[in-house]
């Protein structure tokens, strides 16, 4: 493997140049906590940004922080909380998952892979929170998409295009994010023992409340069974555990969570959680601790499916049942994470043809190198709309030098 | 007009009859408008200092229609211009001499309303204000709101990324769209996202919002719906400086809250305001806030009086808090008619549309007042003060010669100004013709071309909108070549417009 790590965005710019002139293609790296999400990528030269590092601007009262890309998410989290604001997408921290090296990686990544997490159902993803960056296309060029203020529409919105486009159309080296300010106190409230298609329900009406809810995940029983951490202090065997979560100050979360609670009583009785403890629940949430790589699920692929968030419930009650998987719900039921049983295709096949029938879309975020190269990771997309996204990929790549063949196993991606 | 557009092909315009007969054959009856008084009302969006008669008029009402429409100009290189309400305030509407116009005004079905799903399927030509209509009665609303919303269409949202004073809590079109069926220019019909929070593959959704009608053709839309907050109250701020007004703002959002609605207006543009509504705006004073907080009565409560707390720490002078529904809407009034109340005294105006940070406030308006000085024109401010999105209103008289070159080159400036400070050219309006030129103040040739290759992944030949948005128009495969051994990509010195 031959890595070049890179200093500024000029050095950046001459890397890829040189990789278009040689024809060699880039991996392209921060601290690498996501580089074994998708397909395998034909090159072994890798460009890492992880010394591009540096907090540019952070200017709280604007509501804005301007960092390089390979600045650590940790590093960065811990300075915004220090003004008590936060990243509002709730970025995921892909370690447990991924039993990677225990670091959150770097922005760029966080942004490439735009992963977010349970605050989603309410502020949004990364691409929400990406205002402005610094690139180099694949034609080796340096360019700026977007600003540093919260609202612009001077020209096409780049930045949308660059989250989660996981490196396939540009070196991101400079970002500008919004950041929001941390809720004053959190309150969950943990209804037990209910179904998925229960809990969805639940959930829904919870969402679509007036109470403003920031989080609303189901986890199965069967999905607690081999948890620790958090959840296990909570859990009870085979008992389900729904969580409704609500932010703000403290008056307003404590108020809010008991007309929930009213609200909801026919879903049974609830336990209020509140603060740290709270937030201990979630993080297990969002990091998907269930199917951590350090525990009983480890050798099991991880799928991530996105489906409008009523179908969830049914959906993932019928994948468990026929596929022998297990099951976890965030997003009100529009975000499912299921660990299947290992088969050469990790059920590619037959989990699309379910997730198609609902308008949805999985991707694998854990699995084997074998069972990755041998499977779309990501969603296949219909032909006009996969044609569409590889002319977007030349516009910005044309000799496909980023990532190639990161996103799909088609001949140019 | 001061804007040069593309020169008419006038082998197109030969061809015109022949072009409207194909065109009725694909939509027939009367949605095919081809007379010059029929067409008048289109010669221009809501930037009515342009005007342009279009070459001629389509109205298709099925996604069938406008396919076939585009397929048939694509064929023969005919340019098509898209247009939903016409409410466009920077000309992303205005109309070609040698291209068809295609009117989007009658897809104005909601199709489906899935609350379970937070989720409404609606055609492009539904105004913004009927979509909040529609799910009313179960509590919701879609929350990006331009004062223009009970006229313009969210087809029109969507090219424009249309904000509203609610956008700095709730966000912009692109922050409340999940999905669209779109029609490129080949006439290919594509659907892009649905009911889920996420797209699969490159969000093209993202893109799509905000590109001003120069990717592909809006036909279908779906949009997130919100649960209403179960209420809001508004304070009304009076500071006799401007630079204590802006800190008031800071020090809101410091201490951590993000209102519903946070405005400000100068000292003309409350005088113009209250002369015309009578909200009981104080006179005395230089700037005036309206801060709207929503949300849980007991979260409302807790946060008027914190922000009460914040506003007299800035030194406001006055400070109203509005005690029932009649009353916030008394605050408002003068804010939402500040550009009727400012046409009431100057012949025209013209309404401006940049970014700034925040902390450049009270910067920016000194500058402004030389300015107008120096252009020998008044200006009067309104904006949305959270987001640091201003509006000055330059007034003049069309009628005395050289005045509006004036006003639009004292635009400029401040959009450059604008810039300079660390902001952008347009917070909601939209680039269009108004402030295509000014593009490479922001952008270098190297930003703009990039973004003109995404174009050509949408449209090949440049035939959806041109001459809007960039001030330089490049071939596809110029943008395409690429040279990377002399370290630099050359482009040959197109002319501009």
């Amino acid at each position: 493997m031959d890595t070049l790590k890179v200093r500024d965005a000029q050095e950046v710019e001459d890397a890829v140049r040189a990789a278009i002139a040689n024809e060699q293609p880039l991996e392209i790296i921060g601290h690498g906590t996501k580089r074994r999400v998708g397909q395998p990528m034909a090159t072994n030269a890798v460009l890492d940004l992880s010394a591009l590092n540096a907090v540019v601007a952070y200017e709280p009262n604007e509501l804005i922080i301007t960092v390089q890309a390979g600045a650590p998410v940790a590093d960065v989290l811990s300075l915004i909380d220090s003004k008590n604001q936060q990243f509002a997408f709730e970025p995921m921290n892909t370690s447990l998952l991924l039993g990677t090296v225990e670091t959150e990686g770097t922005i760029g990544g966080m942004i490439a892979a735009g992963l977010a997490g349970p605050r989603r159902i309410k502020s949004g993803g990364a691409r929400d929170h990406l205002l402005g960056a610094h690139a180099v296309s694949g034609f080796g060029e340096s360019f700026k998409a977007g600003g540093k203020v919260v609202k612009n529409v001077t020209g096409y919105d780049l930045c949308k295009l660059l989250a989660g486009s996981w490196g396939t159309l540009a070196v991101m080296t400079e970002v500008t994010l919004k950041v929001t300010p941390r809720p004053e106190s959190e309150r969950t409230l943990v209804l037990r023992g209910l179904d998925d298609v229960t809990a969805n329900r639940a959930m829904t009406q919870a969402v679509g409340s007036p109470y403003d809810v920031s989080g609303a995940a189901h986890l199965p029983g069967s999905a607690l069974r081999t948890t620790g951490g958090a959840l296990a202090e909570l859990a009870q065997p085979d008992q389900a555990l729904t969580l409704l979560r609500l932010e703000g100050i403290t008056s307003s979360a404590s108020h809010r969570a008991q007309s929930l609670r009213e609200a909801l009583k026919s879903f049974g009785a609830t336990e209020l959680i509140e603060d740290e403890d709270s937030a201990a629940l979630w993080r297990a949430v969002r990091d998907v601790e269930p199917f951590a790589a350090s525990g009983p699920r480890a050798l099991w692929p991880v799928w991530r499916i996105v489906c409008p968030p009523a179908s969830g419930g049914a959906f993932g009650q019928a994948l468990q049942r026929e596929s022998g998987g297990e099951v976890i719900y965030d997003w009100g039921g529009g975000l499912i994470w299921a660990a299947l049983p290992p088969a050469a295709d990790a059920q590619a096949r037959a989990l699309r043809q379910r997730v198609d029938k609902i308008d949805g879309h999985a991707s694998l975020i854990r699995g084997s190198d074998e069972v990755r190269a041998s499977i779309d990771v990501f969603h296949p997309q219909p032909g006009g709309l996969a044609a569409l996204g590889q002319r977007v990929k030349s516009s910005f790549d044309p000799r496909n030098v980023l990532n190639r063949g990161r996103l799909s196993r088609g001949p140019a991606a | 007009m001061t804007i040069l557009m593309p020169e008419p092909d006038q082998a197109v315009l030969a061809r015109r009859d022949e072009i409207v007969a194909s065109l009725r054959r694909i939509v027939p009856g009367e949605g095919v408008i081809s007379s010059a008084a029929e067409m008048k009302p289109y010669e221009s969006d809501g930037l009515m200092a342009y005007r342009q008669p279009p070459m001629v008029v389509v109205l298709p009402s099925t996604t069938k229609q406008v396919s076939e429409v585009l397929r048939y100009c694509y064929q023969h290189g005919i340019k098509v211009v898209p247009r939903g309400s016409g409410t466009s305030l920077s000309g992303g509407a205005l109309p070609l001499a040698d291209a068809v116009l295609l009117g989007l005004g009658k897809f104005k079905r909601i199709r489906e309303i899935d609350f379970d799903n937070r989720a409404v399927v609606v055609e492009p030509g539904v105004t913004n204000l009927a979509i909040s209509q529609a799910v009313d009665h179960m509590g919701f609303y879609y929350a990006p709101d331009p004062s223009s919303q009970i006229a313009c269409s969210i087809g029109g949202n969507i090219a424009e990324n249309s904000g509203g004073v609610h956008c700095l809590k709730y966000g912009m079109t692109t922050n409340n769209v999940l999905g669209c069926e779109i029609v490129l220019m080949t006439g290919e019909i594509l659907r892009i996202g649905g009911k889920c929070a996420e797209n699969a593959g490159y969000d093209l959704m993202g893109v799509i919002t905000g590109s001003e009608g120069l990717l592909g053709v809006i036909t279908e839309v779906t949009v997130r719906i919100l649960r209403k907050p179960e209420t809001a109250r508004a304070l009304m701020v009076g500071f006799t400086d401007v630079e204590a007004a802006g800190k008031c703002v800071a020090d809101v959002i410091s201490a951590g809250i993000i209102p519903g609605g946070m405005e400000m207006m100068d000292r003309p543009a409350i005088h113009a305001a209250e002369a015309f509504v009578h909200a009981g705006y104080p006179l005395d004073v230089e700037a005036l806030l309206i801060i709207e907080l929503d949300g849980p009565q007991v979260e409302v409560d807790e946060l008027i009086q914190r922000v009460e707390a914040i506003a007299l720490g800035c030194g406001s002078t006055t400070c109203q808090i509005s005690t029932s529904e009649q009353e916030r809407l008394l605050f408002w009034s003068g804010r939402k008619a500040a550009f009727p109340a400012v046409g009431r005294i100057s012949p025209d105006y013209l309404c401006m549309d940049g970014t700034i940070p925040r902390a450049q406030l009270p910067l920016v308006l000194r500058r402004m007042t030389q300015m107008s000085e120096k252009y020998g024109l008044r200006v009067a401010n309104v904006f949305h003060a959270g987001d640091g999105n201003l509006h000055p209103l330059i007034l003049y008289d069309a009628n005395k010669p050289g005045e509006q070159d004036r006003a639009e080159a004292f635009g400029a400036d401040i959009l450059r100004l604008c810039v300079e400070v660390g902001g952008v050219l347009t917070g909601e309006h939209g680039v269009g013709i108004e402030k295509r030129d000014l593009m490479p103040e922001m952008f270098s040739d190297i930003d703009l071309n990039q973004q003109q290759r995404l174009k050509c992944a949408f449209d090949s030949e440049g035939l959806l909108n041109p001459g809007k948005v960039f001030p330089t128009l490049h071939r596809c495969a110029e943008l395409g070549r690429m040279h990377v051994h002399g370290g630099k990509l050359p482009f040959p010195d197109i002319p501009r417009f």
